[in-house]
């Protein structure tokens, strides 16, 4: 093996000066620091491309703080998967930063063995009540969040009806404070409910990946993820609603024509309003909006991206891409009884492979096991990180816009770039002047050049790049998620050390979905460009969105810089049976639009045929 | 009533292992099954006996070895074997069939002829041991003509007395002038590309995939291992190729029409690393050997020939298929230890992946 090597310590990379002061834009508990020294770096650790890829907006951080907390307790304190301790984050040049935590002492992990035999059945004895249990609560969680009441602004005068008969006795001054609070709470909350099963789905996983390599030493991960996740399940119905949007579109030729013209959105609906088909087609969008264009254009996890019912131009053109399937006279539906059946025969025919008897009844327990728990990771996504995050976007922006009302910050996203614990301290200074009285000022210069300065950072932020990991690498991982999620395995990590050739012809990856394509490139480096793809191109990004299903119609092939084998790109890719290659780390900086690239989903390969004229 | 001694392939079966031979009785299973297999007819091992003692055959070899004595643990005998196998395979080769025999073996080639068309067929005459002894005996390739036909038979014959089988023989204590085979004469396969087939992965036992591999001209050249083929893996579920390794083949091995012998010439710099075989042909060799594995219930070592002249997918000949025996053995063995679902999820909760 010879001599280990290493990542440089958080404390040892230069920042560019142009970033000097991202520290105070994240919590100090979130930041490396001198106190924790040793325990830092006992630990590896690795930039988190799969959810956080970009520089980080302050507010943004709010899911991140959530998922630590619960993605770590369901492996110590709840499930108590014995040698698995949490995942831990530290924030560097608005960067996050993870490192799974070293195992436990033997002791500990004894305990924990005790507690996880009686746990883990139990679960597994009783999914379909529990998931049932489950999407009640998180529903009602959503409706809650719904049902909270931002002012549009702060009024003159408390009306009379909080006066008489009886005296309400607090004002939106406790309202506007309490409300950002309970939203804080029910992120949250919902963050404690998205990993309820999922640490215990991977685990199902991983398991069954080792007894399918037992049985099949030479068989493909991707092979295995498709008889585990045939399908991306959390897009299923929002999608299925844009089909059905289609077909009625296609019967209504008024209709049809508004739909397929080169506008934006919001002309289209103006058109549509205007006759009587029009409007009762925009009334089918009304009826299922919610939840079912509750759908991040992104991953959902970053304010930025939009969600189909604040970005109709992302429905509407899926929708225009659908319409003009349906008159070349393709289907556009995608049948989930087709895939359903399909994804049985391939596991009915690797069992038939099995020859001895007790193998086969292992193999099948294993499976079993796996996709009774792993249904939690697919539906979950759809309801957390599209459906409630949706919500949360559209709260959140209530109140920027309420700073910006009063005066307080410029635009109403500004209020992203301040954390969490920063924003009751704007509240706070908005609603004390007006509690005041007239003409009483907030410290409106010193929030807005805030604001300035830390959009600046992060510019600076965004053209510095970040390196993938800090300290040493460890010899075995046993956190679920650090394999599987962030595919961490020697491989990837050898690669990291040597760093990337940005001039070679030909890029590694995962092969996450098997087939060979040739053909132009498109590189989207920002969600919001999806809608530039074309008919027939290869989709180069840095990682794909559940929203972007519409899109795998039309391309070739797709390649990401992030994500193994279960990421969105792999699952949808194999569904369309187009090849993928996943996990490249570097191919939207290698490649560019008009690239013509030959993708090879089998053996994990992107080469560059020819480079784009420049 | 003289026993029966001559079969065409589709008569036979696995249940004819003993009389025909292993290659025969798998050739006629698989022809039997329905498998594309070049026509041919088996000389059982009956027709060696009869060869053997209806002339004066066994009377002479006895009389050599009356005075043979040699070591077969001595290195330095080898040389008398060779020696004694030099001497009774003259004795074998000159002599003449029973007449009544040599009639049938020409009509039943007569008979070839007639399926194929054509006047001369070549045919190739191989080996068919009861007992398994790869490579033991000796195979004719590219045999034409009713005349040759017949002597390469009783070179087949004469095969059992090679040096090599001598010496096996002496060691085993059995008889040295005696070892029934059987021969199959079959129409060759003008074949562009040819190898062989594993219903597993041989490298680890994997019976999910079929490992092919292949190189221009005759199989000889990848049975023997003077080429290094193209390889290629197939799952066989998904039916997806998922390696291929596409090699510097060197040569191929080919029948010289002047020198009517076989050899091997040097490919075109152009075509040495060109892949032997199409994606489809891959695929449809990958299906045909689950239907083969299907077929005989237990993993197969198949050879196969793509011909030149036919097309897609008539051009792909099954040649040969027999029980693969590295994996094949381990098989019955419970890798998953008769574990539950649930007993493996502790496993490997309680397991740390290594990653470095």
């Amino acid at each position: 093996m010879g001599e280990v090597k290493k990542f440089p310590y958080a404390e040892e990379v230069k920042l560019p000066p142009e970033m000097e002061g991202w520290e105070e834009m994240y919590p100090p508990h979130r930041l490396f620091s001198k106190d924790r020294e040793d325990w830092e770096k006992r630990h590896f650790w690795y930039q988190d491309k799969i959810h956080d890829p970009e520089a980080l907006y302050p507010l943004d951080d709010i899911f991140n703080e959530a998922w630590q907390i619960s993605l770590s307790q369901y492996n110590t304190r709840v499930f108590c998967i014995p040698p698995a301790q949490g995942v831990q984050q530290r924030m560097l040049g608005c960067y996050m930063y993870i490192s799974a935590v070293e195992p436990p002492p033997q002791e500990i992990i004894k305990e924990k063995a005790e507690i996880f035999g009686k746990r883990l059945p139990y679960v597994l004895q009783n999914y379909n009540m529990l998931w049932d249990k489950w999407i009640e609560k998180f529903k009602a969680l959503g409706k809650e969040m719904q049902n909270l009441k931002i002012p549009e602004e702060l009024v003159k005068y408390v009306p009379d009806e909080d006066i008489f008969p009886v005296i309400k006795g607090y004002t939106q001054a406790y309202e506007v404070i309490s409300t950002f609070n309970t939203l804080v709470n029910q992120v949250f909350l919902a963050w404690q409910y998205h990993f309820e099963y999922l640490n215990l789905a991977y685990l199902a996983y991983l398991t069954f990946v080792d007894t399918a390599r037992k049985l099949f030493p030479g068989i493909k991960e991707s092979t295995v993820m498709g008889m585990v996740a045939g399908i991306d399940a959390a897009m299923f119905r929002p999608e299925q609603e844009l089909c059905r949007l289609s077909r009625l579109a296609i019967a209504q030729p008024s209709v049809r024509d508004i739909l397929k013209k080169n506008i934006s959105a919001e002309e289209k609906i103006k058109e549509l309003k205007s006759i009587e088909a029009g409007r009762a087609w925009l009334d089918e969008i009304e009826k299922i909006k919610d939840p079912w264009f509750y759908v991040s254009c992104g991953s959902g996890w970053f304010y930025h991206e939009g969600s189909w019912v604040t970005k109709m131009d992302v429905p509407f053109s899926y929708i225009k891409g659908y319409i003009e399937r349906l008159e070349k006279g393709e289907t556009i539906e995608r049948s989930l009884d087709e895939i359903t059946k399909k994804r049985e025969k391939v596991v009915e025919e690797y069992k038939k492979l099995i020859k001895v008897e007790d193998d086969r009844k292992s193999f099948e327990d294993a499976y079993n096991a796996v996709r009774t728990i792993y249904q939690f990771t697919e539906n979950h996504i759809f309801w957390v990180e599209n459906w409630l995050h949706t919500i949360w976007f559209e709260k959140v922006r209530k109140f920027g816009n309420l700073l910006v009302k009063s005066n307080t910050l410029k635009k109403t996203d500004d209020i992203f770039l301040f954390n969490r614990f920063e924003v009751p301290i704007l509240l706070e200074d908005m609603v004390s002047s007006w509690a005041v009285g007239v003409n009483a000022p907030p410290r409106s210069k010193y929030w807005m050049e805030k604001a300035e300065k830390r959009e600046k950072i992060l510019n600076a932020a965004r053209e510095w790049v970040p390196i993938p990991g800090l300290g040493i690498p460890p010899k075995e991982v046993s956190e679920p998620f650090t394999v599987m999620l962030w595919g961490i395995t020697s491989e990837k990590v050898e690669e990291w050390l040597k760093g990337a050739d940005l001039s070679a012809k030909e890029i590694k990856g995962f092969a996450s979905s098997a087939g060979v394509a040739e053909g132009p490139a498109r590189v989207i480096k920002f969600s919001k460009d999806i809608v530039e793809v074309k008919p027939g191109e290869i989709l180069v990004c840095p990682s794909t969105n559940p929203s972007w299903a519409p899109v795998f119609t039309q391309i070739k092939a797709a390649v990401t810089d992030i994500g193994g084998l279960t990421c969105h790109a792999s699952i949808v890719s194999r569904e369309y049976g187009l090849p993928s290659v996943t996990g490249t780390g570097v191919a939207t900086s290698m490649i560019k639009t008009g690239d013509i690239l030959k993708v090879d989903g089998t053996s994990g390969v992107v080469t560059i045929i020819k480079r784009a004229e420049a | 009533m003289a026993r029966k001694w001559i079969y065409w392939l589709n008569e036979v079966g696995q249940e004819h292992n003993d009389i025909v031979g292993k290659k025969c009785a798998n050739l006629g299973e698989l022809t039997k099954a329905g498998f594309h297999v070049p026509p041919g007819y088996a000389l059982s091992v009956e027709a060696y006996n009869r060869f053997m003692n209806e002339t004066d055959a066994t009377k002479h070899i006895l009389k050599y070895l009356e005075n043979f004595k040699a070591d077969p643990n001595d290195l330095a005998d080898t040389l008398k074997y060779e020696k004694a196998s030099q001497d009774i395979r003259e004795i074998v080769e000159s002599i003449k069939m029973p007449s009544d025999m040599e009639g049938t073996v020409r009509s039943y080639y007569e008979n070839l002829c007639k399926i194929a068309g054509r006047k001369d067929i070549y045919v190739a005459t191989r080996s068919a041991g009861p007992a398994s002894h790869p490579g033991q005996y000796e195979t004719y390739l590219n045999v034409s003509g009713a005349d040759d036909v017949v002597f390469n038979v009783i070179r087949v014959w004469s095969s059992t007395f090679n040096a090599r089988s001598l010496i096996a023989r002496a060691r085993l204590n059995l008889p040295l002038h005696y070892d029934p085979i059987g021969v199959a004469v079959l129409t060759m396969v003008d074949s562009k590309a040819a190898g062989v087939m594993f219903t597993l992965n041989p490298v680890n036992g994997d019976v999910s995939k079929v490992a092919i591999e292949g190189s221009f001209g005759f199989g000889e050249a990848v049975v023997s291992g003077n080429v290094t083929p193209d390889t290629y893996l197939v799952d066989k579920v998904t039916m997806i190729i998922e390696e291929k390794v596409i090699s510097d083949k060197g040569s191929e091995f080919v029948y010289n029409p002047k020198t009517k012998e076989m050899e091997y010439i040097e490919l075109p710099s152009d075509k040495k690393k060109v892949q032997c075989l199409e994606d489809r042909e891959v695929i449809e060799l990958a299906k045909l050997a689950k239907m083969v594995e299907e077929h005989f219930g237990c993993p197969q070592d198949v050879e196969w020939a793509i011909s030149k002249s036919l097309p897609f997918p008539e051009n792909i000949f099954l040649v040969q298929a027999r029980p693969e025996t590295v994996w094949g053995k381990k098989r019955g063995e419970s890798v998953l230890g008769k574990k539950t679902g649930l007993e493996m999820l502790f496993e490997k909760a309680l397991t740390p992946t290594k990653i470095r």
